[in-house]
């Protein structure tokens, strides 16, 4: 069940496709359930065709599950009032090319409800915050990609939405231009907005999010705070002088997952007071320590491991 | 209200930039320059139009049955013009976010065939009205029983872009909903003169299937019959014709509503 510090709950949603062939369906997502609480920035992750998108469409009523029920501020995805203080950024959005920035503001603003006058004030600040002033009047079919996401932020932020949803927001955008939105990311953070990012950089998901969730073929396979995911297992590069065959052969016996290349080891440990195991042996054989240095597992190599042993568990 | 209002605003920005609006345009100024340019027919010496030899029922009548011609000829324009812009609506990348605001889907559909609606009938009432305002300072008729065939032109387009845009929710695709709309439209002209291969029939079941036929679909053509009478003062001389085709719009926009409810985007 929801409460007051849940912004979004997802109970066991599944979503089916049939295909054109009578038989041939595609399981999208599979009893996939979650809680995003209020204030958090909160990635999916997962490679392509994991079910993402899929998973936003259904929240934000594009799509209809096939099993499961999801609350947005404590309200049914299926009513109109779930999506009431939301804003979205599709992926691939295809903005109405005959309207002008302002214009899309505009009509976008006005069916959430804002009046004119409410657009009017907002958009002149937004379109400054994302850089688009000047471009205002031009229609968006002459936009750039990075200007298309810079505006599709601002329409995003116009009705002050408290979950903000973002597919791919950087897809397409100049690393300057990356930069900036990670920062307005920040700001709606700082601002208390919960923000649910939905992207396949994972760079860019480690530098921002709090929490994430790993989708693989439709299926949950880990979620939780960043930092967990990351560290899940310490490694070390340890730079030695004189390290000979002899000792590298000790070391390898003792540690077998050791990878010695000249006189740089790199070794993963279970538990990270190990470390000190293998000095003390690298001492003992009289070769010098140069440096230790841990090695923090980049969220990349976490989560290809991850996948990794999905596929395996099949 | 804020809402209709910017689904309005995005449809007129819509049919706007669309080079449709051009050619009504340009069909207009034709029509009022014919005539206003039109050179003046002399008989006897006398001039035709101020002579009193057209009598006043006469002026109407032939007003009546050209406005049936232009009204059958732009909405044969509005419906190229207006097939597409559901079809683009739905499209990928728009629809998502459109739907992700805080609107029923119902609610949104109908908004949106309501504004399109406002948007064509206001250009047809600005092309009617201009040219009947030229008609009538070139003759001196003032005929306000114009205005019952301008407003029964409006039913018809309802009618009509109900069709369309059933088709354009059902395909996603203009073209479609053009090539859909005119095979409907067609078939009905044709099953109207069905009592005419009766004879050759031999079984009595094709006559009760194009009956049937005949009856469930709607009749546009034969709607356009009551143009000549309603300007003429007449009223309508098809009301069958009338109620058989709204109850088919009305049944055809509720399953469309029905559609988009249900529907995965």
């Amino acid at each position: 069940m929801s409460d007051q510090t849940t912004a979004i709950q997802i109970t066991g949603i599944s979503k089916n496709f049939r295909g054109t062939l009578r038989g041939n369906e595609v399981r999208a997502l599979v009893d996939v359930s979650l809680a995003v609480n209020h204030g958090e920035i909160f990635g999916l992750l997962g490679p392509n065709g994991a079910g993402k998108t899929t998973l936003v469409k259904i929240l934000l009523g594009a799509l209809r599950p096939s099993a499961g029920t999801a609350t947005i501020n404590g309200h049914d995805i299926t009513t109109a009032a779930a999506r009431g203080r939301v804003g979205f950024l599709p992926e691939n959005h295809r903005f109405p090319p005959y309207q002008t920035g302002l214009q899309m503001l505009y009509c976008f603003g006005g069916m959430t409800g804002m009046s004119r006058s409410e657009i009017r004030v907002k958009a002149d600040g937004l379109l400054e915050l994302v850089g688009m002033s000047q471009w205002r009047g031009t229609r968006v079919k002459k936009y750039s990609k990075g200007m298309m996401q810079r505006l599709g932020l601002a329409q995003v932020m116009l009705n002050d939405p408290e979950i903000v949803f973002l597919d791919e927001p950087t897809d397409g955008v100049d690393p300057i231009g990356r930069h900036e939105i990670r920062n307005i990311l920040l700001d709606l953070k700082k601002m208390g907005k919960t923000i649910f990012l939905n992207s396949h950089l994972l760079a860019e998901v480690e530098s921002i999010c709090d929490r994430v969730a790993i989708l693989d073929r439709g299926k949950l396979i880990k979620t939780g705070p960043v930092a967990g995911l990351i560290d899940v297992r310490p490694a070390y590069r340890i730079e030695t002088t004189g390290l000979n065959v002899e000792t590298a052969q000790k070391i390898q016996d003792v540690y077998p997952g050791a990878i010695i290349d000249d006189n740089r080891i790199r070794v993963t440990f279970d538990d990270p007071l190990q470390v000190n195991g293998l000095t003390d042996l690298i001492r003992e054989c009289g070769v010098s320590l140069i440096s230790v240095t841990p090695e923090k597992i980049s969220l990349e190599e976490s989560f290809m491991q991850l996948i990794r042993e999905s596929k395996q568990h099949e | 209200m804020n809402k209709f209002r910017a689904i309005l605003y995005d449809s007129f920005l819509e049919i706007k930039s669309g080079k449709m609006l051009y050619l009504y345009g340009a069909v207009m100024l034709i029509m009022v320059l014919i005539f206003i340019l039109v050179p003046s027919i002399k008989i006897n010496g006398e001039n035709l139009f101020e002579s009193g030899i057209l009598s006043p029922g006469m002026i109407t009548r032939g007003m009546a049955h050209f406005f049936s011609g232009f009204w059958g000829f732009a909405l044969f324009l509005m419906v190229f013009g207006s097939a597409w812009l559901l079809p683009a609506y739905l499209g990928k990348g728009r629809i998502e976010l459109t739907l992700s605001k805080p609107i029923s889907r119902m609610k949104l559909l109908s908004m949106k065939f309501a504004t399109v609606f406002l948007v064509k009938i206001s250009i047809l009432a600005l092309m009617s009205i201009i040219i009947w305002l030229a008609i009538a300072l070139r003759l001196g008729a003032f005929s306000m029983q114009f205005f019952f065939g301008l407003f029964f032109s409006f039913l018809v387009f309802a009618n009509i872009y109900a069709l369309v845009f059933f088709i354009g929710v059902l395909s996603r695709s203009g073209a479609l909903a053009v090539m859909g709309y005119f095979v409907i439209k067609f078939s009905t002209d044709l099953l109207a003169g069905r009592e005419l291969v009766y004879g050759f029939l031999g079984d009595s079941s094709w006559k009760t299937v194009l009956d049937t036929a005949y009856q469930i679909l709607p009749k546009i053509g034969e709607m356009d019959d009551n143009y000549i009478s309603l300007i003429s003062g007449d009223g309508f001389t098809n009301t069958y014709a009338i109620w058989t085709t709204l109850a088919f719009s009305a049944i055809i926009f509720l399953l469309t509503l029905l559609i988009f409810h249900r529907r995965d985007y």
